[in-house]
């Protein structure tokens, strides 16, 4: 084997609150909560055309490259931009009306229950701190019922040593922290976030990404995300929407979504539910289905630790991370070696190489081989293989 | 120098009266008048906007006499808007304090005008759209996020429309001549002084009118360094 083991991970996270939470949004927010949005702008060379219903649960990531319309489409759901004859439903509530059998409906932005981070800095900066963090929990209307009190807020991102700051004294991550807070306690039903990582250095936006998950898992309020970073969108989102040139080319839950070609041409990549059963010498176990996985435990950890036991992981893998081989190989190096059947194959974005789709305990990964070798192994569809799998990034 | 103010006249005081009259009630009218108008400039996005904002900045090329002809044609008795309140009972406006300070309005629009563009453009619609999305209404952002993130704006508008209606001579000379307690301003007594051949009252009243303005702008300016800074997140 001549690739050097390279498993390594990034934040951990538990995943075992998130059913919970997203149960709890149900009841938040009627079980129809969902987007339905016609939408039809045409300006210049910029064009968007939707006719969509969006099922909002947990995070919904809105990806496509930089003028595809991510932003415009999330300013018309926000009414900071008005579209004559569009149609905007969130779960029940008519936000926008156009058609002349149900009459003209347009609810301007401060009475829709959004809440809206931005891509840069948007704190009011002649407030401080911890005014920002009240300016819409104080204007809330009598009849919305408080279910995210500012202490509550101000704990869970960690806000308390930043109250009586100004707004200039923050750093870029920690600007962006107070500005979700802002948005959660205007109790929103629904969060808007236009790239909010988009104008952070690597380190802040480390900051951030821990706090959204959080959100998500806490509050079950459901999300929606507009990014051009694929990572993030793996790291975050359950469900991801595809934009293309003004449309919605494809919607659904993420681990599907990631072979859509579109997004195996960016970077192709699997993502893997996974349940681990403590860990045991500072090596997590792992399991998928009933495949078992090992993977360095996080550093803070105890070296034998069964109060990870039962909690759902989720692991990135890069499709150029997984190898294949006919048996099970006893002189590798890699120890994740898992059973797995080829459900197909496709191209890949250089021409010498060839994407094999696998399921691996029912669900899909990807492994990037070259044409040659899928060639002289003869693999063919259904054929039962084992993966080695050399670098996992856990979330 | 307290002798030079002790040899001022009853005449002299009534012109420094008059003169902060007109100066305060046109920077009240041009405030209220000039935030709408800034405000509608610095989100319009019609063709009309050019046109408005050329009309607004043509006292800053045009001769002060040549404003002050025409407000004259127009207010005076055979004007338009003169002849017509004739006609309903009341006076013409030339030679009146009225008109003059309809004179300073207009010529000072400029000074109100640019300034609170300016730092309506610097604030941009964010802070605005931020607080929509918090659930503030129209006015409501006004209050909480228009005047106090724009406080410098509106402070250097004042002040520079108050000082250059200070320094207001043409129009006034041509619209409302030197009627003292009426229109007899500071700059048309310093001339009316000079003709006269009074320098020593000239000089004095000059002077005073020199480190007045100093003075106003000298704050103007720091005030604009403190708000740049302020402005820079």
């Amino acid at each position: 084997m001549n690739n050097v083991m390279s498993l390594f991970h990034t934040a951990a996270r538990q995943g075992k609150h998130r059913q919970a939470a997203t149960d709890e949004a149900n009841q938040a927010t009627p079980a129809t909560a969902g987007l339905t949005i016609a939408l039809n702008i045409q300006r210049g060379a910029f064009t968007l055309q939707l006719n969509n219903r969006l099922p909002l649960q947990g995070i919904t990531a809105l990806f496509g490259r930089s003028g595809c319309g991510k932003t415009s489409l999330l300013r018309a759901i926000a009414g900071l931009d008005r579209h004559p004859g569009a149609t905007i439903h969130f779960g029940n509530t008519v936000w926008q009306n156009s058609g002349w059998q149900q009459g003209k409906t347009f609810v301007p932005v401060h009475q829709r229950r959004i809440g809206m981070v931005f891509q840069e800095s948007s704190l009011l900066p002649h407030l401080s701190v911890k005014q920002n963090l009240l300016y819409g929990f104080n204007r809330l209307a009598k009849h919305i019922e408080v279910q995210l009190r500012p202490e509550q807020v101000i704990q869970l991102l960690e806000l308390a040593p930043l109250l009586e700051q100004a707004p200039e004294q923050l750093s870029g991550g920690q600007r962006q922290r107070v500005a979700l807070g802002r948005a959660l306690l205007s109790q929103p039903q629904l969060l808007l976030l236009d790239e909010p990582l988009a104008s952070l250095d690597q380190q802040s936006r480390g900051e951030i990404l821990p706090f959204l998950q959080r959100i998500a898992n806490t509050t079950g309020i459901p999300m929606l995300l507009v990014s051009h970073q694929l990572d993030d969108v793996v790291k975050l989102a359950d469900h991801l929407v595809l934009m293309q040139h003004g449309r919605i080319h494809s919607h659904g839950p993420l681990q599907q979504q990631l072979l859509q070609p579109e997004l195996a041409a960016i970077g192709a990549m699997s993502l893997l539910h996974a349940k681990s059963s403590g860990s045991k010498q500072h090596l997590l176990q792992l399991s998928i289905g009933q495949q078992p996985l090992q993977l360095p435990a996080p550093l803070h950890a105890a070296a034998d630790d069964q109060s990870q036991a039962q909690t759902a992981y989720r692991l990135r893998i890069q499709a150029r991370d997984v190898a294949l081989s006919l048996s099970k190989l006893s002189d590798s190096s890699v120890s994740n070696q898992l059973q797995v059947s080829i459900t197909g194959f496709s191209p890949a974005p250089h021409p010498a190489e060839t994407l094999v789709q696998l399921s691996l305990a029912g669900q899909p990964l990807q492994a990037l081989l070259t044409t040659q070798s899928v060639a002289r192994l003869g693999l063919q569809i259904g054929q039962q293989v084992y993966a080695q799998i050399k670098a996992v990034a856990l979330d | 120098m307290p002798e030079l103010f002790a040899t001022l006249s009853p005449q002299d005081w009534q012109a420094i009266q008059l003169t902060l009259k007109l100066c305060l009630y046109t920077t009240v009218i041009l405030l209220l008048l000039g935030t709408p108008l800034a405000w509608w400039l610095s989100l319009s996005h019609s063709k009309l906007r050019t046109a408005i904002q050329a009309i607004v900045a043509l006292p800053l090329v045009l001769p002060p006499t040549v404003l002050g002809f025409y407000l004259l044609l127009l207010l005076g008795p055979h004007g338009a808007v003169g002849s017509s309140l004739e006609q309903l009972g009341f006076t013409h406006l030339a030679f009146s304090f009225t008109g003059i300070l309809i004179g300073s309005v207009i010529y000072s629009l400029p000074f109100t005008v640019q300034p609170l563009l300016e730092s309506f453009r610097r604030m941009g619609p964010r802070p605005l759209e931020v607080a929509a999305t918090l659930g503030a209404g129209k006015l409501d952002q006004l209050f909480s996020v228009v005047l106090p993130l724009c406080r410098g704006g509106f402070i250097v508008a004042a002040t520079l429309t108050f000082a250059h209606t200070l320094g207001e001579f043409g129009v006034i000379l041509m619209l409302g001549g030197s009627i003292p307690g009426e229109t007899q301003v500071l700059s048309v007594l310093i001339y009316d002084h000079t003709e006269a051949m009074n320098y020593a009252q000239a000089h004095q009243l000059s002077l005073g009118l020199l480190i007045t303005a100093f003075v106003v702008l000298f704050i103007v300016y720091g005030l604009n360094r403190r708000f740049e800074r302020e402005a820079v997140l």
